[in-house]
């Protein structure tokens, strides 16, 4: 199918849906109605944000389009083409989304810019390629469309960044689709750093081949309402998905992450991790659906959920669904919602102390977990000083 | 003037009371055991000492170097040199033993108007310290106490005592959970630290622990009261005739 064709069948079946509701199963706790109400017709503009790359792999999205200037695509190895979507046609585009999801349709039919990453076989890339979606066009409706496609025994870092200036207000709408051959490791970052009142949705998809592993860290901190969807389809053996993810809160924020993780072939793993650290009045939605189908024999599937309220008003919904249809599998989930640990506080007051600074550093501690996986130290780095940034606001 | 000053002690949990009125006095160089059966006060004593908040002092004074601590906080009386070595070490998921340790280690030398230590600084004072009580260097690396077993737990709590350089240290039952090596290794720990300027206060169950931290004063716990001091030869014959006679000594 062609590429006009594909959007204009989305946008036909977007127009029957429309965007969800309350009533719909996975919108229960998140309500868009405010959002419905905006009327997005900002016009796009180059963008004035600053914006520090990790690496000298970048490409820079101005309101949802690609700065050739100020992108730099010159240290790239033959066999690595990262370049806009617009300049490439696939077979894959489209492939994974699910045709429920109605803003995945929506940024199908509307996309105006992506990235496209093809990485061929045998290619093990060492250097981190950073996207960053820089947002300031008020109230303008980014939707940015990408495709990542990695061949045999390849090995690529991926970091997504999201900013937005503060208090301004725009939709960020972004889908990923991920394709994986055979032994293929993919690092897949996520900061979502956008403005205070803007809405951030994206949808991940991901398809992991034999013995290949797709991994995604996500940090969540900006937005006024942000919904993450992540998809995996385990399709071949020894297929491995780890989705690890923290969410700081505060103010009247609202994140919602729904996990799907669809195990399909014998003998893969689905690990999750996801951490919430919610202040003032903000809400947390964490659902995390793993099915096992009836052939994914010897499945490990790990799903925990952690939040740590530090305020009365917050609050979170955390819904756990197995559906498990295969019978020798090994398959866990938990959820905890609490306060720091009385007992760990007066300890650390024991060795010196403070009070405020023993709260921030079991604060840190709670979050630091979901980056112990990370052996990127830069991006490591740059997790901690952004944890603590938020710490320093938020606790004083 | 003496280092810590326990004066007619009266302290409650939860409505219980616990501490029946303590008197004891510790000079610095002094180490002084405190023993006593389940249920007698013993770690009530330390927690109040250490600044607990969940135990209320009801009566009385603890003086510190001449200062009142009854309105200092836990984390102001660790500054000002007060050190609790906790029977049971809490575990902190996420934060390593080495970032816990520089955190506690600057908190108080900013408080005694010193320099903080830079990162190598830090490492000289660990690499000096961690022989004391052969701490292994993945624990240090470690998250404070997780996974630990029960005699490397102790270990540590002597370990950060030795970086820390107390004025008063308290011993709660350190020796509990101990095998005879964990046992000599924490004790000779703790005899390396033992300085004229220096007091202790051991609290134990048990009189092995004082074959190995010779003490200089006994004091038998009972009920919330001490009801006998002495010399280290009481322990020896609490060790021989229990606490039994001494309960008696109490309801008589």
């Amino acid at each position: 199918m062609k590429l006009n064709e594909i959007r204009s069948r989305a946008k036909d079946k977007f127009s029957s849906t429309g965007f969800p509701s309350n009533k719909d199963e996975s919108w229960r706790f998140t309500d868009l109605r405010y959002f419905k109400t905006l009327d997005f017709n900002g016009e796009w503009s180059n963008s004035d944000l600053v914006f520090e790359p990790l690496s000298d792999v970048f490409i820079i999205f101005e309101n949802g389009k690609i700065s050739k200037e100020k992108s730099n695509l010159n240290n790239l190895p033959k066999g690595v083409i990262l370049t806009s979507i617009n300049n490439q046609e696939s077979v894959n585009f489209g492939s994974l989304i699910s045709p429920d999801s109605s803003f995945a349709l929506y940024n199908t039919a509307n996309f105006l810019d992506g990235y496209y990453l093809k990485i061929d076989k045998n290619i093990n890339f060492k250097k981190n390629i950073h996207i960053i979606f820089l947002s300031d066009a008020e109230m303008y409706s980014n939707n940015v469309r990408n495709l990542v496609e990695v061949d045999d025994n390849s090995k690529v870092t991926i970091i997504e960044e999201y900013i937005g200036k503060p208090e301004s207000t725009y939709v960020m709408n972004s889908v990923t689709e991920v394709i994986t051959n055979d032994n293929v490791d993919i690092d897949h970052y996520k900061i979502q750093n956008e403005s205070n009142k803007s809405f951030h949705f994206q949808t991940i998809e991901t398809k992991v081949g034999y013995t290949s592993c797709f991994k995604n860290h996500s940090i969540t901190l900006g937005a006024s309402l942000c919904r993450n969807d992540i998809r995996g389809q385990l399709i071949d053996e020894n297929s491995n998905v780890v989705c690890n993810g923290l969410y700081l809160l505060r103010n009247d924020q609202l994140s919602d992450t729904h996990l799907f993780m669809d195990h399909a072939a014998p003998s893969c793993n689905s690990h999750e991790l996801y951490k919430g650290i919610l202040a003032d009045k903000s809400r947390g939605v964490f659902c995390g659906r793993i099915l096992v189908q009836q052939d994914a024999q010897q499945t490990d599937a790990i799903q925990s959920n952690a939040n740590l309220l530090l305020s009365r008003s917050a609050k979170v919904n955390s819904m756990p669904q197995l559906e498990i249809y295969a019978d020798d599998v090994k398959c866990t989930h938990g959820a905890t919602i609490g306060e720091l640990d009385e007992n760990a506080l007066f300890y650390m007051k024991t060795r010196g102390i403070d009070p405020f600074n023993a709260n921030a550093l079991l604060t840190f501690a709670f979050a630091n977990e979901v980056l112990d996986e990370i052996k990127n130290n830069e991006i490591k780095n740059k997790l901690e000083l952004l944890i603590h940034k938020w710490l320093g606001e938020v606790l004083s | 003037m003496s280092l810590l000053s326990i004066n007619n002690l009266y302290a409650k949990v939860e409505d219980n009371e616990i501490l029946k009125g303590i008197n004891l006095t510790i000079n610095p160089g002094e180490v002084h055991a405190i023993m006593g059966p389940n249920g007698s006060g013993k770690s009530t004593l330390s927690n109040v000492l250490a600044g607990n908040e969940a135990y209320e002092s009801t009566q009385g004074e603890i003086t510190f170097n001449g200062t009142d601590i009854e309105e200092l906080d836990a984390h102001e009386r660790a500054r000002e040199g007060l050190f609790l070595a906790f029977q049971y070490p809490v575990e902190i998921t996420g934060i390593s033993n080495m970032y816990f340790l520089k955190a506690a280690v600057n908190a108080i030398r900013v408080h005694q108007g010193k320099a903080e230590l830079d990162a190598m600084e830090f490492i000289d004072l660990i690499d000096q310290k961690k022989k004391l009580v052969k701490i292994r260097d993945d624990l240090l690396e470690r998250a404070v106490n997780s996974g630990f077993s029960g005699g490397e737990k102790k270990r540590n709590e002597i370990f950060q005592m030795a970086m820390l350089e107390p004025r008063m240290v308290i011993l709660d039952e350190t020796d509990s959970g101990l095998d005879i090596d964990a046992l000599k290794i924490v004790a000779d720990g703790v005899n390396a630290l033992r300085s004229p300027d220096r007091g202790f206060l051991v609290i134990t169950h048990y009189q092995r622990l004082l074959d190995y931290i010779v003490p200089d004063f006994v004091h038998v716990l009972v009920n919330g009261k001490i009801v006998k001091s002495g010399g280290k030869e009481l322990a020896l014959q609490l060790e021989e005739e229990g606490y039994e006679s001494f309960e008696k000594v109490e309801i008589a």
